[in-house]
C-alpha cells in the first residue's frame, strides 16, 4: 500500500534542505491568527498569502499553504469557545459545547480539548491518505479524457449542488466560473471573450480573481459586521487545565477516530468539506453517546467530535485534489493555483510522476499537526487579544495587502483590476447566497473541461456518433456517469436531511 | 391553488446580478461564435452558455417574494449599503490610480478613507496608522518584489 521507494525520496526531499521547514511555523502562526479572527475564513487567509509563495520553491510553498490550512482549522475554534462565534464555518458545531464550557469557567479545558482533537484528527486523516494514495494513483492513471471530463463535471455538479443553500444558484455559480475559465486562447487557437484586452489572451488572471472572490469580497461584506464581545476580558489561561483538556480528548479516542473518518469521507467530496463534517460528526456522536442529553450544555465530547471532523476534512480534500486535480472547495482551489504557479498540473500524472512530492506533503503535514500542538498551545495565551482585533483596522489593511499581492503576481495593473472586478462580483454573489467557491473551481476547471472534451471529440473522429461509439468502449466512463447521476440524487436528498438536522441542532442550542 | 398573501417584494439587487451574469454569458457566447463556428470551438462554451441562461431564467422567480411584513425582513439600512458601495468605490479608485499617482499616495489615501468608512473616527489614530502601514508595506513589498513599482513620495 505504501510505495517505499518514493517514501525514501520524500524523506530525502524534506531532509536535504531547510527551505521546506522554514515556512512551517510562520504558516501555522498566520493560520492561527487569521482563523481565530471572526469573519476571516480559512480560504481568505490562504488567498491573501498565496502571492507570497511566488518567491518560494514548490514544496515550501505547498507546505506553507497547508500549514495555514491546518492551523486556521483550529484557529476557528478559539472565538467559537471564547465568544460563541465560529471563527470559520467549520467551527459551528464547536460553539454548541465549547461556549457553554467557557461560560462555566472551563474555557481552558475546552481550548485544550479542541487543540488535541484537531491535531489527532489531522494526523489520522493524513495517515489514511498515506496508505491510500498509492492504490488510488494506480486507479486514476487508467482514466482517459472521457473519464476525466465526467469526473470534472461530477466535481462541478457536486460543488454547485451542495455548496450554498440553493442548488440552482450553486450550479449557475459553477457554470459561470467554467465559462470565465475558458476566456482567451482556446486549445484550437481561437481567441474568445477578451474584449481586445491583451492580458486576457492567456485567460482571466486566476489568482487575483480567486483573491477577489474568496478574500476581498468577504472583507467588503464585513464592513457592517459588529461582533458582541462580552465578559471574556477576565479569563485567565491555565497551562495545567489546557493539558487536562487535551487529556480528555485522548481519552475519547473512539470519538476522535469516528470524527476523523467522517471528516475524511465528507472532505473528499467536492463542495462539502469541513463546514458540513463538523455538524455531521457532532450529530452522530450525540446520537450514540450515553450522555447525549447533556450535549449543548458543555460536554467536551461535543467539542472533540466537531474538531476532529473539521480538521480531518483537510486530508480528504487533499486526496481528491492530489489524485484527480479537482479542488473540492476554496482552500484546495488555492493549493491547485499554487501548483499552477510552479507550472505543475495536479492530478493523475502528478501523482504518477512525482509521488515522492506527494509523500513529502503528507509527511510535512504530520510535522505540521505535531507542531500545531506546541504553537497552538502558545497561541492560546494571546488568543483572547487576537479575537478582539478591530475589524475597522483589518478590512482596509488586508484589502491593500491583497492588492499589492495581485500586482506582484501579474507585474502590472491587470492583477489589481481583476481583483477589484471579482471582489465586486463576489460580494454581490455572496449577498444573494451564491457559493463563490463554485465559481472559483469553475474558473480553474474550465480549461481542463474544454481540453478533455476536445480530446474526446478528436478521438470520436469529430462527430457526435463517434463520441457515442467511443463512450461505449469505455465502461469506466459510463460507470462514472452512472455514479455521478446517482450521487447527485443521493447528495441532494442528504443535503435536505442535513439541513433539517442542522436546523434542529441549532434550535436545540438556543 | 392557495392564494399567497402579503406584499410582493422585488429583490432588485439580485435581479441586477442575474442581469449582469446573463449579459456576460450572452456577450461571451456571441463573441465565441464570432471567433469561429467550428464544433471544436463551441464544444463546451455553447452548451454551457445555454445551461447558464436556462439557470438564470429558473432563478429569476426567486427575485420576487411575498412577505407579510416587508419592513421586518431586512435589518440592513440604506446607510449600511451606502458604506459598502463607498468602500467599493474607494477600492476601485485605489486599484485604478495606483500606477498613476504612485503606490504610496494611493495606499495612504485608501487607508485613510477605508478606516474612516469602517468606523475609525479618531483622525490622529487614522492618519498615524495609515502612514505607518503604508510605509511598512512599501518597504516590505519593495524588499520581496523583483521589479519596481511606481512611487511618488517614498
Amino acid at each position: 500500500m505504501i510505495d517505499f521507494e518514493n517514501v525514501q525520496g520524500a524523506v530525502s526531499l524534506l531532509t536535504s534542505s531547510a527551505q521546506a521547514w522554514i515556512w512551517l511555523v510562520p504558516g501555522l502562526i498566520i493560520g492561527l491568527f487569521f482563523g481565530s479572527m471572526p469573519g476571516i475564513s480559512i480560504t481568505m487567509a490562504m488567498a491573501i498569502f498565496l502571492p507570497m509563495t511566488l518567491y518560494m520553491d514548490f514544496l515550501p510553498a505547498i507546505i506553507f499553504l497547508t500549514a495555514i490550512y491546518t492551523a486556521a482549522g483550529f484557529g476557528g475554534s478559539v472565538p467559537a469557545v471564547l465568544m460563541n462565534i465560529p471563527g470559520t464555518t467549520s467551527a459551528v458545531a464547536t460553539t454548541f459545547d465549547g461556549y457553554p464550557m467557557a461560560r462555566s469557567g472551563r474555557h481552558n479545558e475546552a481550548l485544550g480539548t479542541a487543540l488535541a482533537a484537531s491535531v489527532f484528527g489531522t494526523l489520522v486523516s493524513y495517515l489514511l491518505l498515506m496508505f491510500l494514495i498509492a492504490p488510488v494513483s494506480r486507479v486514476v492513471l487508467r482514466l482517459g479524457p472521457l473519464e476525466m471530463f465526467f469526473v470534472a463535471v461530477w466535481g462541478m455538479l457536486l460543488i454547485g449542488s451542495l455548496a450554498g443553500r440553493s442548488m440552482l444558484r450553486g450550479l449557475l455559480a459553477g457554470t459561470f466560473g467554467v465559462l470565465l475559465g475558458t476566456v482567451g486562447f482556446s486549445s484550437a487557437g481561437h481567441i474568445r471573450g477578451t474584449m481586445g484586452v491583451p492580458w486576457l489572451f492567456d485567460g482571466v488572471p486566476v489568482i487575483p480573481a480567486m483573491m477577489g472572490l474568496l478574500a476581498a469580497s468577504q472583507l467588503i461584506g464585513l464592513i457592517n459586521t459588529r461582533y458582541l464581545i462580552e465578559d471574556e476580558a477576565s479569563r485567565k489561561i491555565s497551562f495545567r487545565k489546557i493539558v487536562g483538556g487535551m487529556r480528555d480528548a485522548f481519552r475519547q479516542r473512539f470519538i476522535v477516530v469516528r470524527g476523523a473518518i467522517i471528516g475524511v469521507l465528507v472532505g473528499a467530496i467536492p463542495g462539502v468539506g469541513s463546514s458540513i463534517s463538523n455538524l455531521l460528526s457532532y450529530a452522530e456522536t450525540k446520537r450514540n453517546a450515553p450522555d447525549g442529553d447533556t450535549f449543548g450544555t458543555g460536554n467536551p465530547k461535543g467539542v472533540i467530535a466537531a474538531e476532529s471532523a473539521n480538521s480531518s476534512s483537510e486530508g480528504g480534500a487533499m486526496a481528491t485534489m492530489l489524485a484527480l486535480g479537482i479542488p473540492g472547495g476554496g482552500a484546495t482551489a488555492i493549493l491547485l493555483a499554487a501548483f499552477a504557479m510552479n507550472n505543475i498540473v495536479g492530478g493523475p500524472s502528478f501523482i504518477a510522476n512525482q509521488m515522492d512530492i506527494v509523500y513529502a506533503i503528507i509527511f510535512a503535514n504530520f510535522a505540521q499537526a505535531l507542531l500545531l500542538l506546541i504553537v497552538g498551545l502558545g497561541f492560546v495565551y494571546i488568543a483572547g487579544y487576537v479575537v478582539r482585533v478591530p475589524l475597522r483596522f483589518l478590512i482596509p489593511s488586508v484589502l491593500v495587502v491583497a492588492t499589492f499581492g495581485s500586482y506582484a503576481i501579474e507585474g502590472s495593473a491587470a492583477g489589481p483590476i481583476t481583483l477589484v472586478v471579482f471582489s465586486v462580483l463576489g460580494w454581490a454573489m455572496m449577498r444573494y447566497q451564491y457559493p463563490v467557491a463554485a465559481t472559483v473551481v469553475g474558473l480553474l476547471l474550465g480549461r481542463l473541461l474544454e481540453n478533455e472534451l476536445a480530446r474526446v471529440f478528436q478521438i470520436g473522429r469529430q462527430s457526435i456518433e463517434g463520441i457515442f461509439n467511443y463512450a461505449l468502449t469505455r465502461p469506466g466512463a459510463l460507470a462514472i456517469l452512472g455514479l455521478m447521476l446517482l450521487s447527485i440524487l443521493v447528495s441532494a436528498i442528504a443535503k435536505e436531511r442535513r439541513r433539517r438536522r442542522g436546523i434542529k441542532l441549532l434550535d436545540e442550542q438556543v | 391553488m392557495a392564494q399567497k398573501s402579503g406584499r410582493l417584494v422585488v429583490l432588485w439587487g439580485h435581479l441586477a446580478l442575474l442581469a449582469v451574469i446573463a449579459a456576460v454569458i450572452i456577450a461571451y457566447w456571441i463573441d465565441t461564435r464570432a471567433a469561429s463556428t467550428r464544433t471544436v470551438n463551441l464544444l463546451l462554451v455553447q452548451p454551457a452558455s445555454i445551461f447558464g441562461l436556462v439557470l438564470v431564467l429558473c432563478i429569476v422567480p426567486q427575485c420576487f417574494r411575498h412577505v407579510e411584513h416587508p419592513e421586518a425582513t431586512s435589518k440592513e439600512t440604506l446607510g449600511d449599503l451606502g458604506k459598502v458601495f463607498a468602500l467599493m468605490a474607494a477600492f476601485i479608485a485605489f486599484a485604478l490610480s495606483m500606477e498613476t499617482v504612485g503606490f504610496d499616495v494611493a495606499t495612504f489615501a485608501f487607508m485613510v478613507v477605508g478606516l474612516f468608512l469602517c468606523g475609525e473616527r479618531n483622525w490622529l489614530l487614522n492618519l498615524g496608522f495609515s502612514a505607518a502601514f503604508t510605509a511598512a508595506l512599501i518597504w516590505g513589498y519593495g524588499a520581496i518584489i523583483p521589479f519596481p513599482f511606481p512611487l511618488t513620495l517614498l
